[in-house]
């Protein structure tokens, strides 16, 4: 008998956690109902999966969480729909159900050998988060080169995952720069726009990677600076987000050009992206 | 037939050319036996593609809201009374708009002619004075035109435009009073047995929304099946669901609809949709004592509070 | 094998002791795919159906589990449909159609149990065309009145006869348990001069489609080819080939299923963001989607154009926006050098 790719796991909100003083994004951390289906979900940073609340209805959000970090999956979700709301009033110890992971991810095995250069913006940061995560562990840290790490928000309080930026900044074998648009009070950091800063940061092109989420504006003006930088198409990576159903490429509405963004991406080069219509 | 095709292309070229429009949204011939299609011209020089004749049933006034351009718009009478409606209600803008009116005889209804030919295949059809001569592999067949006419044009009072800029053709008589025989007759029904019909037609319901597209009143940014919070009805092809889907719009085109048959006309499952539109038009003409456009003037009986309005609803009388 | 057919409606009913029978079923002005619970139900004098009979596979709605929530957490049950079924007198554009939608349910990296598991229980009995009608394209993309691509049998209509012609394992398992005389030499040339003399007469040039659709994306010919377009479902719901469809929650509190819908690349909020933005946000870029789809991104993807042309688009459009002029005015535009 065929795996049924519709049916989710059940697992357990054990921690809604607001994430944004403006409490508009949640991070939610969930354990496997059954230990043994832990084993049965193998994912990779940059893969995201559908959450369901029962009742209400499914909708995808990318994997905060990193494959370093077992027992638990972690998504961080900005509340804009009836699913995101309905997990964002949800009480911790209900069922939630998942399904997944889909979608592929950061292309780990190019990146070996690389440095690498981490942009993101506002809550888009969640599998950039698992990225960062994943190659900070101590098992695989070895494998990769240099890492930046830029991230920017409106203010000071929309940066998610606060107290880990604070670790990651204690440590030597990571670059982060964190920016906020406009100063604010109690913030000691970079003020600027994310453009501004990669151009200011001015991360090295050779022998290295860029991968890239964000808001559309934030990429749009982060593009150029990427290529002045010298980073070529093959070697800028981004994410994108379309309205999805499915997740496994047959409910048809989230393609671009002949590419479904649930199964054959999300994750793409800027090369890739250049040979597909602007229809995300 | 063939002089108000010439007549329109005409009109349209001197528009098109004199730069007074754009645009003129008009008929052209189809790629099926009595089927005109819908047909924008651009250029003086592709006039000539217009057409006039008994199958330019669409309701072109649903091409005309919220346009940035001028448009001229070839305009039946049922064209007519929509664009008067959507004048009033402020989604096209007058002043940018020229109506070429045509007198309408009415359009054939190629459901009728199908139920005629009894699965036999329609290859070629005719007009021919007050008959259509329809063709197919081994047969010829004449059938007056009343026989094959929508109901909706059976019933329509106006054959006339309302409002035009420009008249092609010459009016034709306007007909008495609709009485409503047909709504009358379903209203005498039982309840049970009125629903027993309606459950039986909307079970037949694909939701495929042509009724709703095709509307030329049906133009709310989200629509109420669309709308996720909260959800008012139910996504899935349901019979119950179906004839609430229905019974909102219809109710939502009280006052507005001029009864133009396009919803019935665009059904690709042949439900009788004017069923329940027709008696929204009759309850808002007897209740309120207004026909949807019949002139720009008279306000819509849902912008218009009379004190003698009958309110039944709320207060016992 | 012959049926004769004064016999076909004693023939479905041996047939439904065995399976879920589905056959064309005259409903109101058309004819449609049913489940029969009687022979006499079915007609196999019909053009084709109204809804095409990928719905018995792929149904316009289908619950894929149902589920209720406790304090121990939920139960949820799936539904796969596990029963035998028999298609009887589908048309060999219809019957092809399914071969294109087995791309889709079963892709490069998942398999869809809901229609893969009725697609393996469900034998396929086609009827040839004697008589195509003037709608009908399907030669134009490889099939033909008499197309044999999915079936397990074909029916062949000689006059008072069907002609039955095996074409695999399975359709010879679903005839072995019945008592039916075998076609004569006759009864054989019959069925051969009908095939013979069935002609499709709308042919659609679809030389230098793709090529033209690979580079022409922002083309100004979409400026106008919508138009027209009401951005209705009529032409999707219809389609054979058509397979996008919605996922949708129908419950009470915790309780209650997970359905999926027949949904449409022509509506507004099939690709509508939760932050507003929408990829395709006017009638242009669904009108052209939904070419691109069919012409270009299954053929990219598949190897093969999502279309069968069975000509139920061009019938039921309520503005007669055709297909083959819109394929023949993209056929003949101007090669685009700047792309």
């Amino acid at each position: 008998m065929m795996r049924n790719p519709y049916l989710p796991l059940p697992m357990k909100l054990v921690k809604n956690f607001t994430e944004t003083d403006d409490k508009l994004v949640h991070t939610f951390t969930l354990e496997y109902l059954n230990a043994a289906d832990e084993a049965g979900f193998k994912y990779s940073p940059g893969q995201f999966a559908e959450l369901c609340v029962f009742g209400k209805g499914e909708a995808p959000f990318g994997i905060a969480s990193s494959p370093t970090e077992p027992g638990h999956l972690k998504f961080s979700v900005a509340k804009v729909g009836v699913v995101s709301t309905a997990l964002h009033l949800m009480e911790e110890g209900t069922m939630v159900g998942v399904r997944g992971p889909l979608g592929n991810s950061f292309p780990l095995e190019d990146f070996k050998g690389k440095n690498l250069v981490i942009i993101g913006g506002g809550f888009a940061f969640t599998t950039l988060r698992a990225l960062t995560a994943y190659i900070l562990n101590p098992a695989n840290r070895g494998d990769f080169g240099k890492l930046t790490v830029i991230y920017g928000a409106r203010t000071p309080g929309l940066l998610l995952y606060k107290d880990e930026l604070a670790e990651w900044e204690k440590r030597d074998d990571i670059d982060l720069v964190c920016t906020i648009d406009r100063p604010a009070e109690g913030w000691n950091g970079r003020v600027g726009f994310v453009p501004a800063v990669t151009k200011e940061v001015a991360p090295g092109a050779d022998n290295a990677y860029a991968v890239i989420c964000g808001p559309p504006v934030m990429i749009k003006f982060t593009m150029p600076e990427l290529e002045a930088l010298g980073f070529p198409p093959e070697r800028i990576i981004m994410s994108l987000e379309n309205r999805m159903k499915c997740g496994i490429g047959m409910c048809g509405r989230c393609n671009v050009g002949n590419k479904y963004v649930c199964k054959d991406g999300p994750v793409f080069t800027r090369a890739e992206l250049n040979q597909l219509p602007n229809e995300y | 037939m063939p002089e108000l095709a010439g007549a329109i292309q005409e009109a349209a070229r001197k528009l098109l050319e004199e730069k007074k429009v754009d645009v003129v949204i008009g008929f052209a011939p189809g790629t099926l036996p009595l089927r005109s299609t819908p047909c924008f011209v651009h250029r003086p020089e592709d006039a000539a593609g217009l057409t006039w004749n008994r199958s330019c049933e669409n309701n072109l006034a649903n091409y005309l809201r919220k346009r940035t351009d001028k448009v001229a718009v070839v305009a039946k009478g049922c064209d007519s009374r929509s664009i008067i409606e959507l004048i009033k209600e402020n989604q096209i803008n007058r002043e940018n708009l020229v109506i070429i009116g045509v007198p309408c005889a009415g359009m054939i209804d190629r459901k009728k002619v199908d139920r005629r030919l009894a699965g036999k295949e329609l290859l070629a059809a005719e007009e021919s004075g007050d008959s259509i001569v329809l063709k197919g592999d081994g047969f010829t067949e004449t059938i007056p035109v009343n026989e094959l006419l929508h109901d909706s044009c059976l019933s329509c009072r106006h054959p006339n435009p309302a409002l035009y800029d420009l008249l092609v053709g010459e009016l034709l008589p306007e007909k008495g009073g609709d009485d409503f025989a047909d709504v009358a007759a379903f209203e005498a029904k039982a309840p049970a047995e009125r629903r027993a019909i309606l459950t039986e037609e909307f079970s037949r319901c694909i939701r495929c929304y042509a009724c709703r597209q095709a509307c030329p009143m049906c133009y709310c940014e989200e629509c109420f099946v669309d709308c996720s919070t909260p959800q008012w009805i139910g996504k899935s092809s349901d019979a119950r669901d179906n004839m609430l889907f229905q019974a909102v719009r219809v109710l939502h085109s009280a006052g507005r609809c001029a009864d133009c048959g396009a919803c019935e006309r665009a059904c690709p499952m042949g439900l009788s949709l004017r069923n329940l539109t027709r008696k929204m038009v009759k309850d808002v003409q007897e209740l309120f004592g207004y026909e949807a456009g019949a002139n720009l003037e008279d306000k819509p009986a849902l912008a218009d509070f009379k004190a003698e309005d009958p309110q039944p609803f709320l207060i016992e009388e | 094998m012959l049926i004769n057919k004064n016999e076909l409606a004693g023939f479905l009913d041996q047939l439904m002791s065995r399976y879920q029978v589905f056959a064309p079923v005259k409903e109101a002005d058309y004819t449609n795919f049913k489940q029969i619970s009687s022979g006499t139900e079915a007609t196999l004098d019909y053009s084709n159906t109204k809804i095409p009979p990928k719905g018995i596979l792929f149904p316009q709605t289908e619950k894929l589990f149902s589920y209720s929530c406790g304090t121990e957490g939920a139960q949820v049950q799936e539904c796969i449909d596990q029963q035998k079924k028999v298609v009887f007198g589908i048309r060999p554009c219809d019957a092809k159609s399914l071969v294109l939608l087995d791309n889709v349910f079963n892709n490069d990296k998942y398999q869809d149990p809901y229609y893969l598991t009725r697609r393996e229980n469900t034998i396929l009995v086609g009827l040839g065309c004697n008589r195509p009608a003037g709608t009908c394209f399907c030669t134009s993309l490889g099939g033909g009145p008499f197309d044999t691509t999915g079936l397990d049998a074909l029916l062949v209509d000689t006059g008072d006869k069907y002609v039955v012609e095996i074409l695999t394992e399975r359709g010879r398992e679903l005839f072995s348990g019945t008592t039916l005389p075998e076609a004569g030499e006759a009864d054989r040339a019959a069925a051969a001069a009908v095939k013979e003399t069935a002609t499709v007469s709308c042919t659609v040039n679809l030389d230098g489609v793709k090529a033209k659709l690979d580079t022409d994306f922002y083309d100004p010919i979409w400026d106008g080819l919508h138009e027209k377009c009401l951005g209705c479902a009529v032409c999707t719901y219809t389609c054979p080939t058509c397979h996008c469809f919605d996922i949708v929650d129908d419950a009470v509190d915790a309780n209650g299923c997970r359905v999926r819908n027949w949904d449409a690349c022509m509506f507004p909020l099939f690709t509508l963001h939760g932050s507003g933005h929408n990829p395709r946000p006017t009638g242009k870029e669904r009108f052209r989607q939904r070419v691109m789809h069919k012409f270009k991104y299954f053929v990219d993807n598949y190897n093969v154009m999502a279309c069968v042309g069975c000509g139920r688009c061009i019938k039921n459009c309520p503005v007669n926006l055709d297909i083959r002029a819109i394929l023949a005015e993209i056929q003949g535009s101007e090669a685009r050098l700047d792309k």
